[in-house]
């Protein structure tokens, strides 16, 4: 490592230690890099304007964040929700289940786990809670956990950004999020009807099955949306950034014309809040661009890329490695810095060592999704509790069975690599 | 909130939303024009009187639309609390201990964005000559935002630095709801 590498990683960890923005203080270590490196600090902010503008995959964020706040100021949760009630209510554990089933549609719109935990999670944990049904840790731990399925059925902000540092296919990934996306469903539902059985926990009165055409017919144009996301893409009607765009038109389409659920000043609304997100994620974007930049001219990734082969190291151990290490960092960082920032360090590696990229990005992106609900660390405990009052300690003491079973499904990714795979073999993806 | 503040905020929030909704609007306009113009249909209804080789500014005006908003979002939209932070050790800290960290990391801000004006002008100079590839306009207007959020990032953290001087580290922004709430019971 050389001096100015280290006086730039040194001062970035000291700046973010004492709270500064993580987006400011990477801008200014890499100006301290440049100073020490006996360069122009102005070269800074010509990298990130110029990265910022050559990229146009990241147009994807700022729409789809769009299309997620329209899904959620409509009342399409509420229709949603009854129509998860009618469905699987009536199982052992019926609101959890119906709590993991929302999180598993709502993902199809939403592509962010936090917009899921404070949205309709917040709506969902209230039903839980009244007339004691569940206790509150658990309500609010069950939701975490399926807030996690978010960004891995596609749509996905987060594949968005490791399609950018990677160069995998978009439509690839997106597809390869589809069964893991159903895995992580399905086990967190195992996991609470287990529970609910050992705790007694209480079961909805069944939906008359003469209702569920009626109910899912109110739902059914929100249920549309991952389908015609995908057909975009794979149909080549258009471009995956295009995609997002038609994703928001649709929302709105559906929130103004279908349920009539959209005010104007709503609309604004909106569109200020999505400014706002769009603008604080762009900007950390950018930091790791000039991070990316800074790294990359200093070789590092294929360094480590080829101290790695010359070791020896085998992939499924490299990957078991690299997983421990971001799980590791997941407890402390949040998903878009080490996607950003750590993962392009390893791309080299899995080049050379022949580990698919795209089953890579999947997986990293489950394991990053799992690293928003670890303790102490977990951007969704922390929302959950702001939204609804509920202790973190509660929240933490209820979440371990559920983070057990998602580590479980994230293992048999790393496994099983046809879990990714197969879907978008299935539709001629070459990997 | 005194007025000419909140004015400015309805101002700048206003501008922000209308680069998104355009960003959105000239998205569709790009995949109607391509699915459309050119069509049977469309030759038959309006003739050839718009061609699609029009719309090639499309691409880049989005980007230029996305640009501005992220630089413009940090200059005056995005608050303390919207961006991603590292705040265990901050959180974890007394209330001295947070103060100095708090103008201690506004002061850094301050000097590295506000001394890199100059260099990053002699860097982005020669883009008043060069075009844009699509777009009537030459390249340094379009990059020109950056110099707007440099300037104006290091003035709201100057402003904090000095808030931060006068009135500690307890009004922080990181702080939950419900300490909020407490803290004002405590005033009342």
């Amino acid at each position: 490592m050389s001096v100015e590498l280290a006086i730039m990683v040194g001062s970035l960890f000291f700046l973010a230690g004492i709270g500064v923005p993580i987006a400011y203080a990477i801008i200014v270590a890499s100006m301290a890099y440049m100073v020490a490196a006996g360069s122009s600090i102005g070269l800074v902010g010509k990298t990130l304007v110029d990265g910022i503008y050559q990229s146009f995959l990241l147009l994807a964020v700022p729409l789809f964040i769009v299309a997620a706040n329209i899904m959620n100021a409509g009342s399409i949760s509420d229709r949603l929700l009854t129509f998860c009630v009618a469905t699987v209510g009536r199982f052992k554990g019926g609101l959890g289940h119906v709590n993991v089933m929302a999180s598993l549609i709502f993902s199809g719109m939403s592509g962010s786990a936090v917009a899921d935990a404070a949205g309709i999670g917040k709506i969902i944990i209230d039903m839980m809670r009244k007339d004691g049904r569940f206790p509150a840790g658990y309500a609010a731990a069950i939701t975490a956990a399926s807030a996690t399925i978010g960004p891995i059925i596609p749509p996905s902000i987060p594949m968005v950004l490791y399609a950018l540092i990677s160069n995998a296919s978009i439509g690839a990934l997106f597809l390869g999020g589809i069964l893991p996306g159903l895995l992580m469903g399905g086990v967190l539902m195992a996991m609470n009807w287990w529970i609910s059985h050992r705790r007694g926990f209480a079961t909805e009165e069944p939906v008359a099955l003469r209702d569920l055409p009626r109910v899912t017919g109110r739902a059914f144009p929100a249920l549309l949306m991952p389908a015609i996301l995908l057909y975009g893409i794979y149909g080549g009607v258009t471009t995956p950034t295009e995609a997002a765009a038609v994703a928001a038109a649709y929302a709105l389409l559906l929130s103004v014309f279908f349920y009539r659920s959209l005010k104007l000043r709503t609309l604004y609304d909106i569109l200020v809040e999505s400014a706002r997100s769009s603008a604080a994620v762009g900007i950390v974007i950018g930091g790791a661009l000039i991070l990316n930049y800074i790294v990359a001219s200093e070789n590092i990734p294929s360094a480590l890329a080829a101290y790695l082969v010359d070791v020896n190291v085998s992939p499924i151990v490299f990957l078991l490695a690299v997983n421990v290490l971001i799980l590791a960092l997941g407890c402390l960082l949040d998903a878009t810095t080490i996607i950003l920032v750590i993962v392009p360090l390893f791309i080299p590696t899995c080049n050379l060592l022949g580990i698919d990229l795209v089953h890579f990005g999947v997986v990293i992106v489950v394991n990053c999704m799992i690293g928003l609900i670890t303790p102490p660390y977990g951007i969704l405990l922390f929302v959950i509790n702001a939204v609804t009052g509920i202790s973190l300690r509660e929240i933490i003491s209820e979440i371990l069975p559920f983070l057990l079973v998602l580590v479980g499904a994230l293992l048999a990714m790393i496994f099983f690599p046809s879990i990714v795979l197969f879907l978008p073999r299935l539709l001629g993806y070459e990997g | 909130m005194t007025g000419p503040v909140k004015a400015f905020r309805i101002l700048t929030e206003g501008i922000a939303a209308a680069m998104m909704a355009a960003i959105f609007c000239t998205f569709i306009l790009q995949i109607v024009v391509r699915y459309a113009v050119g069509s049977e249909w469309f030759v038959a209804t309006f003739g050839n009187t718009i061609d699609a080789s029009y719309f090639g500014w499309t691409v880049e005006f989005i980007l230029v639309l996305w640009l501005w908003t992220i630089f413009w979002g940090n200059a005056f939209v995005v608050q303390d609390r919207d961006h991603v932070t590292f705040d265990i050790l901050y959180n974890g800290a007394s209330r001295q201990v947070r103060t100095v960290f708090a103008i201690l990391g506004a002061v850094i801000i301050v000097v590295a964005l506000w001394s890199s004006i100059g260099p990053t002008y002699d860097r982005m100079k020669l883009l008043r000559i060069k075009s844009s590839a699509t777009l009537p306009i030459k390249m340094l207007p379009i990059y020109s935002i950056y110099f707007v959020f440099l300037g104006a990032v290091g003035l709201r953290y100057l402003w904090r630095a000095v808030e931060t001087v006068r009135h500690g580290a307890d009004r922080e922004l990181h702080v939950l709801p419900v300490e909020e709430a407490v803290h004002q019971e405590d005033k009342a």
